[in-house]
């Protein structure tokens, strides 16, 4: 192109004319390549890779696009029911957790072992996990006097709250004491809750352990 | 020697030069107004660049002066190099390639001065503002709101040329270059306008802010500076080469169907982000269709110069814009590779994120404008590059530079991200970790500064009208006109 080694970096020479790049290029985008005996290979390779492309982009969009919803925000929806919210069922035990958590723990504890000698435990305790008709009374009317708890005499007062919770706080309450720290009680439900509180709702003092005991043998 | 063929030739071929210089006197001023303005942004951006990647591995640097703080410098940084050289290279790169294949001259000259000299104010008052602490929080639209008028009004002058000057064109026949160009004259302000007025003066709400934001930084890349890298790669080959364009019947498909699929790519930057599941989706599938474009494109250009791979020895302008090809493919590889959740989650906030755009934007299309640059200014001045060594020292600075920073931010990007990733190390571990491989960004973005300021100085030599001494009238040979090849 160039005698001299350097010349090309001093000047760069043209080797078309512009109106020729026009014209040529005007023909060659009409003219199609020339069959040389069967079919043309490019042409049919692009065709399939045009074709790869929308096919797996179509798919990649029916599986990741979540049906073009645009309140969904999480990659991880459902692809069937992107919207849904998908229903946990919660057991009562579940639920009385966070009304144990802010009525009963500052005298039962997080561990349900109470305090030796001044608040007996529940976890393990032939009460928690006995008659439910008595723990659901000493719960709406509080509980006086002594009291044998595995074995160990307490004498003290628990504070009535009927008054403070609904009938499915304390089934579900009672029912988180029957199912943690070990214990295996069946639920309470708040109807049971509410047949006992309509049967006493005369009731206006605390039971003590020798009333409850004639109750629910 | 060029003398005796410049007599000899045909008068038929006489006039088209004749015709050629014409266009080429009537483009000079305005031209080498907006390539300078182009060069002394590169430096500016570079310097300030550089500046930015000093202070991720030496905090101290630069630390107690509040308008060099990186949260300042690091946009200004940017934008002085997208807006500044980015834009001007391309006006002058661009109206050049349209005026001489609408074979028309360049009119009202004087309306691209005042374009030229609006827009670089705005650009100028925009990275002041940044460094002031008057930025937006929004990526390549930080500059503050008062220069957006600025620019787009300049846009605008400068934009209505091209497109006059391609309706007013002398051919009956239009090229693939004029294509991407005329196409990029309207996406660019579209893609500003339609940002601005989402963003700021009628802001959308919530996550939709950056859903816009991605769409703009992504379209910037894909439907303004790639068209524009493309147009000169499009023209230049055939040209140098006297060859032309390979499976040239491919080119307008590749042509619209990159152009409809980047428009929708730009969901794929928020994988992961808070904004409706199918954004991002959308853009992922969008960047896979454009692999079809890349190879359509790529059969076109690679398709071209292959068999003529001897060619790159004696010109500057095709080792440029074979760069540049490369950097293409490459950074919509990177595109179609960030686009798949698994890698984004590895590559999101670190070296890499920031090395997709630095692949289209400096190493595809900043260095098609050098390639154009080192073609168009001899012709433009009628002076020879007065220096080789210097243009040797741009090219190997820059290709040394590119491959440095591709490999070294490919590499530190991934294994930063997979530190990133690792919840047993601690944040500061990982940066002090990656001490090495910002020192080592530095060390390449010095290496390319280094290249500019060759190119500078060159240009400086060519352009200005007081230092012709050691430049050479340039010899310009009548080129052949170009034939179909038969096979």
């Amino acid at each position: 192109m160039s005698a001299e080694p350097d010349q090309n970096f001093r000047l760069e020479q043209a080797c078309a004319t512009d109106d020729s790049i026009q014209q040529v290029h005007a023909q060659l985008q009409k003219s199609k390549p020339e069959k040389k005996g069967g079919y043309p290979l490019l042409p049919l390779g692009i065709l399939g890779l045009m074709c790869t492309v929308v096919f797996f982009g179509s798919i990649y969009l029916a599986h990741n696009s979540l049906r073009f919803d645009p309140l969904v925000y999480s990659e991880q929806a459902s692809r069937e029911k992107p919207g849904a919210v998908k229903v946990v069922a919660l057991t009562r035990a579940q639920l009385g957790k966070k009304v144990y958590d802010t009525t009963c723990i500052a005298c039962h504890q997080a561990t349900g072992l109470g305090v030796p000698g001044v608040y007996p435990p529940l976890a393990g305790s032939e009460w928690a996990q006995g008659s439910e008709e008595r723990i659901i009374r000493i719960v709406l009317h509080g509980l006086n006097g002594p009291l044998k708890v595995e074995g160990k005499d307490y004498n003290n007062v628990m504070a009535p709250l009927g008054g403070v919770l609904k009938d499915d706080q304390i089934a579900n309450a009672l029912s988180y004491v029957r199912a943690s720290w070990g214990n295996s009680a069946p639920e309470v439900t708040p109807e049971a809750v509410a047949k006992v509180r309509a049967a006493t709702a005369d009731r206006k003092t605390y039971w003590t352990a020798a009333e409850l005991e004639q109750i629910g043998q | 020697m060029n003398s005796t063929e410049n007599t000899r030739t045909e008068p038929v071929e006489r006039d088209g030069r004749t015709e050629q210089m014409e266009i080429d006197t009537s483009a000079k001023w305005p031209l080498l107004v907006f390539f300078a303005y182009a060069i002394g942004w590169l430096i500016v951006g570079g310097a300030l660049e550089l500046a930015a990647a000093i202070q991720l591995h030496t905090p101290t640097f630069l630390a107690t002066c509040e308008w060099f703080t990186h949260g300042r410098l690091a946009p200004a940084a940017q934008n002085a190099l997208v807006y500044g050289w980015g834009f001007n290279a391309a006006f002058a790169v661009g109206l050049w390639l349209m005026a001489r294949l609408s074979a028309t001259t360049l009119r009202h000259g004087g309306w691209l001065f005042i374009a030229a000299k609006f827009w670089n104010t705005g650009v100028a008052f925009g990275v002041l503002g940044i460094l002031a602490g008057y930025s937006t929080s929004f990526e390549l639209l930080e500059m503050p709101r008062f220069v957006v008028c600025l620019l787009l009004v300049s846009y605008a002058l400068v934009g209505v040329w091209a497109v006059t000057t391609f309706s007013i064109r002398n051919t009956e026949n239009v090229f693939a270059t004029q294509w991407y160009l005329f196409g990029a004259a309207f996406w660019f302000p579209w893609l500003y306008a339609v940002a601005q007025l989402m963003l700021f003066n009628a802001p959308v709400r919530g996550v939709l802010q950056p859903v816009v934001n991605a769409w703009y930084v992504h379209g910037l890349h894909g439907l303004w500076f790639v068209p524009v890298a493309l147009a000169a790669a499009y023209y230049l080959l055939p040209k140098i080469l006297g060859k032309t364009i390979a499976h040239y019947y491919f080119a307008p498909l590749a042509f619209w169907w990159l152009a409809i699929a980047t428009a929708f790519a730009g969901g794929s930057r928020l994988i992961g982000a808070p904004v409706p599941v199918w954004i991002p989706a959308l853009g992922t599938v969008a960047n896979f269709m454009l692999v079809v474009p890349v190879v359509l494109i790529g059969l076109n250009l690679f398709g071209t110069l292959s068999g003529r791979y001897g060619a790159l020895n004696g010109s500057v302008t095709l080792r440029f814009v074979l760069l540049s090809m490369l950097a293409f493919v490459l950074g919509s590889a990177a595109n179609f590779a960030f686009s798949f959740p698994g890698v984004a989650q590895v590559a999101q906030f670190t070296l890499l994120s920031g090395l997709r755009d630095w692949l289209l934007f400096y190493a595809c299309f900043s260095t098609a404008m050098f390639g154009a640059a080192y073609f168009i200014l001899p012709r433009l001045t009628g002076n020879e590059w007065r220096s080789p060594a210097l243009v040797k020292i741009h090219l190997g600075a820059t290709v040394l530079g590119v491959v440095l920073l591709t490999v070294g931010l490919a590499w530190g990007g991934w294994s930063q991200g997979r530190m990133l990733n690792d919840a047993t190390l601690a944040f500061t571990d990982v940066s002090r970790a990656m001490t090495f491989w910002f020192t080592y960004r530095t060390v390449g973005l010095f290496v390319l500064l280094l290249g500019h300021a060759a190119f500078l100085v060159n240009f400086a030599f060519i352009a200005c009208p007081f230092n012709l001494s050691g430049a050479a009238p340039a010899q310009i040979n009548p080129p052949p006109a170009l034939e179909v090849l038969k096979a």
